[in-house]
């Protein structure tokens, strides 16, 4: 895998933080057009992510990793289906641990 | 220098012997200065002193001239003075000595003696919080004072000492009273037949001029209720003189309470040999805390029932006092009250006193319980855990009643089983049912519970028991407060259960604290969950022949020997069988972040590890021999996070002392709330260390499943993000395999490999395996085969 770009795990709130640098999270696919996709962060957030269009079929939970753009939008790299169930909340628990406490063991 | 007090000083001045300083001057102590506004002028300064002859005080008041003397310090407490102009005069019904000029012999000196204040008769009864000033204590004592004295007048000529409990008992009553009240004329009654009698009563802290009869004890028998009744003094109208419930006892003769009702019971009709009738009771509660039933029988009831509401202020008096049956009253009080058609309740407005409170407990906690004896009762609160729904149960008489059971939590960090009976089930059993199935954990107090035992201790409700869901007590709060700080996370142990069948319930360790706080070597074997990865299994003998006789019940399971000849002996069963059974016996060994152990699967959880069963796999090995699919069935098995449920004990092999652990029981790892679980942890470890633990790093010693899982403080092998972090490389892995799964969060196998399944080396994972592009290929071939779960090279080395 290439480290050279580690990107670093976000949900709605700390999007703004990482804007311009790589980043990773998990939507709710709420609405999908062409080009971008409209989701529902872990924290309730509104997110658009667009960029090359994910390979249908999508599923409910979406994993994108890309650039921040906004402080709502990201540029998607790439995506990953996360299956129907997923549990937001722990994911969110994670990118706040991730960018808070536990800071120096991600990035 | 020597001073010496004029002994017997304060007893003449009370006694009237001594009234002014043409009778003696004599020298006192100031026990006691203070600062008073004098009523009328509530602008003038007056210093209240008690003044002490070294075996008794009494109260006096400083002339204002000689205010300055206190202002300036020559006078203070301590100060030994002598009276030179002073009157000792009736001020308002008492006995006051005012001191017009005085000469201070010395300014400091130790409080000589140990004086007592002069408890001459009537006592003023004081409600608590309600200050006595000294008008509203004369109004009250004019009223008693004049009964008393009157009655001890026309009492003369009877022996006193049927006069003296009445009045002798109204002193104790009294709690704190500052102003001790002397009624010269009461106390000339007394010491006119009484000149003979000179030893000065002993008393509760409170002696009386020694002129006082002795009282050798209390009279056994009340005073006869006919006297409360008669004389002329008994109808005095004056405000009724509210005694603390404590302070009740059969002697106390006229008394009143105000309190408040906590609890009313209902009206009750029963026949006794006697005949019939009906009784109702309810308690009270005052502001001193003190609690009493109040019970009515037959008219009485009749007049009161309705009367009484619970919540509301009464003032109760002339009732009789007997001592409380404990079998059905659950008071702290030995006497329980009894009304008669004499008695009266008269409901209470102000709130002035509005610090009665409308309840009051006496909780324990959840691990006092356990100490405490059963049929006890007691107060608990606690955080309800769970709740159980209504069932119908038989009485011992036939009779069908309700039970709902609850666990209890609390603090103590025990839990306990909560049965409500009857209408409880029904009533606060629904809504706790309601709260607890929206998620939410109430607390719940219960007044009167009795505690009973049957496996453990356990708290049942009975007839006046009450139960308080959600209250607004400073308990209440504070519990809900650690609950949702810690308590949901903290592994309660019940003492509603023996304890082996508790804490079973998720004692939720980390392999190497099998090793570290050495379980299974106690006598009993230790009962713990793990979550922990299946790394290797031993793939000879992985199942046995077992006898199939069943015993009864059970299967005998014994091991058979072939006979050679294709039958099978069972030793314990002494017979043949054709058919042997094939059981598992699994030597698995399993993993976490922590540490590596052996364990033993038998049958059942075998054939839930291995997915078929042992027949059939035996089958597969050495029947059919199909070496490919028995390896790649042994190599499913592998890498799979379970939850096991294990059995660690120390047994004896030979000589020497193992630790065996036996998995009891296999679940399928729900990532979700294993994370939820392990979030709590993190949660309640971080408030207890309060974050002044550094965050040590756990070295790669271990070949760990995630990099760098140094969460928590250190040196703690709390289940930590480790699962959490698979998650996150679960997205890592997802990732490079394509989509190969299909569902990242629920439970799916292999999540992340204890080592690299790349390169096989350890201390990282496939996600940051510097050999990273060669074996994608491959993997994603054999990869195909599990549902998810990552393929592992090895399976018989390690």
């Amino acid at each position: 895998m290439d480290t050279s770009s580690p990107s670093a795990f976000v949900n709605g709130a700390l999007l703004r933080r990482y804007i311009g640098q790589k980043v990773r999270t998990v939507i709710q696919v709420i609405g999908s057009d062409t080009g971008s996709v409209v989701g529902k962060s872990t924290d309730d957030l509104q997110i658009v992510v667009r960029g090359p269009s994910p390979t249908p079929p999508l599923t409910t939970y979406l994993e994108v990793i890309g650039i921040a753009e906004s402080d709502n939008s990201i540029r998607a790299e790439t995506w990953t289906n996360f299956g129907n169930t997923f549990d937001p909340q722990n994911y969110n628990e994670l990118c706040k641990l991730a960018n808070g406490e536990f800071k120096h063991l991600f990035i | 220098m020597e001073v010496s007090l004029t002994a017997g000083a304060i007893g003449k001045i009370m006694s009237g012997e001594v009234t002014s300083e043409n009778d003696m001057m004599p020298v006192l102590q100031v026990t006691d200065l203070k600062h008073v506004k004098a009523h009328q002028n509530p602008t003038s300064e007056r210093f209240r002193m008690v003044l002490s002859d070294g075996t008794h005080l009494h109260q006096g008041m400083l002339g204002a001239d000689l205010n300055n003397l206190v202002k300036d310090g020559s006078l203070q407490s301590g100060s030994i003075i002598r009276l030179t102009h002073f009157v000792g005069s009736i001020v308002q019904q008492r006995r006051i000595v005012i001191v017009m000029v005085l000469e201070v012999i010395k300014v400091k000196f130790d409080i000589i003696g140990n004086p007592v204040p002069i408890k001459p008769s009537d006592q003023r009864g004081t409600d608590s919080g309600i200050k006595l000033n000294t008008t509203g204590s004369e109004q009250q004592g004019r009223g008693e004072s004049s009964g008393v004295r009157q009655v001890i007048n026309t009492e003369t000529g009877r022996s006193n000492a049927a006069i003296s409990p009445q009045v002798v008992q109204r002193q104790v009553f009294g709690t704190g009273s500052s102003v001790p009240a002397s009624t010269p004329s009461s106390t000339r009654a007394y010491s006119n037949p009484s000149a003979g009698h000179g030893a000065p009563r002993q008393d509760y802290a409170r002696d009386p001029p020694t002129t006082y009869p002795r009282q050798p004890t209390y009279q056994p028998q009340p005073p006869p209720p006919m006297y409360a009744n008669r004389g002329p003094v008994a109808r005095n109208e004056a405000p009724p003189r509210i005694i603390p419930i404590n302070g009740l006892s059969p002697y106390s003769g006229r008394w009143t309470i105000k309190a408040r009702v906590t609890n009313k019971a209902e009206l009750r009709e029963y026949s006794n040999p006697r005949g019939q009738g009906k009784v109702f009771s309810f308690d009270l509660l005052d502001a001193d805390g003190g609690e009493i039933r109040v019970t009515c029988f037959n008219a009485v009831a009749d007049q009161f029932y309705d009367q009484i509401v619970v919540g509301n202020l009464y003032l109760v008096s002339r009732g009789s006092l007997r001592p409380a049956q404990k079998n059905f009253n659950h008071l702290p009080n030995d006497y329980e009250i009894t009304l008669d058609n004499a008695s009266t309740i008269q409901q209470c407005y102000e709130e002035d006193a509005g610090i009665i409170p409308h309840h009051q407990f006496h909780f324990r906690t959840v691990g006092d319980i356990e100490s405490m004896e059963t049929n006890s009762i007691i107060d608990v609160i606690g955080i309800v855990s769970s709740i159980s729904t209504t069932v119908a149960i038989m009485k011992k008489n036939g009779t069908e009643t309700q039970k709902r059971s609850l666990q209890l939590k609390d603090m103590s960090g025990r839990s306990v089983e909560v049965t409500m009976w009857g209408n409880f089930c029904n009533a606060e059993g629904q809504r706790l049912q309601n709260i607890c199935d929206s998620g939410g954990f109430p607390v719940l107090a219960v007044k009167a519970g009795r505690i009973s035992e049957f496996n453990g201790k356990a708290v049942s409700t009975i007839g006046s028991s009450k139960l308080f869901i959600d209250p607004d007590f400073v308990e209440a709060l504070k519990l809900k407060d650690w609950f949702e700080r810690e308590g949901k996370s903290v592994p309660c142990i019940s003492i509603s259960r023996e304890f082996s069948g508790s804490a079973r319930v998720d004692v939720r360790k980390t392999i190497s604290q099998i090793k570290d706080e050495k379980l299974g070597t106690s006598e009993k074997p230790d009962w713990i969950t793990v979550s922990a990865t299946i790394i290797y299994m031993k793939f000879d003998n992985f199942c046995y022949t077992a006898c199939p006789i069943m015993n009864g019940d059970r299967l005998c399971s014994k091991k058979v020997t072939s006979n050679g000849d294709g039958t099978w002996r069972c030793e314990k069963c002494d017979k043949n069988v054709d058919e042997c059974d094939y059981r598992y016996i699994l030597q698995l060994q399993i993993q976490d972040h922590t540490d590596i152990t052996w364990v033993t699967a038998f049958q059942e959880a075998g054939e839930e590890i291995m997915g078929m069963s042992a027949k059939d796999l035996y089958h597969v090995k050495y029947v059919n021999e199909e070496e490919e699919k028995f390896e790649s069935i042994i190599r499913k098995v592998a890498f799979t996070k379970y939850i096991l449920k294990l059995k660690v004990k120390e047994e004896t092999y030979g000589d020497e002392q193992r630790v065996k652990a036996t998995v009891v029981k296999v679940d399928k790892l729900n990532y979700s709330s294993d994370t939820k679980t392990i979030l709590d942890a993190m949660d309640k470890l971080r408030n207890r260390d309060a974050s002044s633990l550094p965050i040590k790093r756990e070295g790669s010693h271990h070949t760990v499943e995630v990099v760098n899982t140094s969460i928590g403080s250190a040196g703690t092998r709390d289940p930590s993000s480790v699962e959490r972090r698979d998650f996150g490389l679960h997205a890592h892995q997802s990732r490079q395999h394509g989509n190969q799964y299909s569902n990242g969060g629920s439970g799916p196998h292999g999540g992340g490999a204890t080592s690299c399944n790349v390169c096989g080396n350890s201390g990282h994972v496939s996600a940051n395996c510097p050999s990273v592009n060669e074996p994608q290929g491959q993997y994603r071939g054999t990869s195909g085969s599990y549902g998810g779960g990552l393929p592992r090279q090895h399976v018989g080395s390690y």
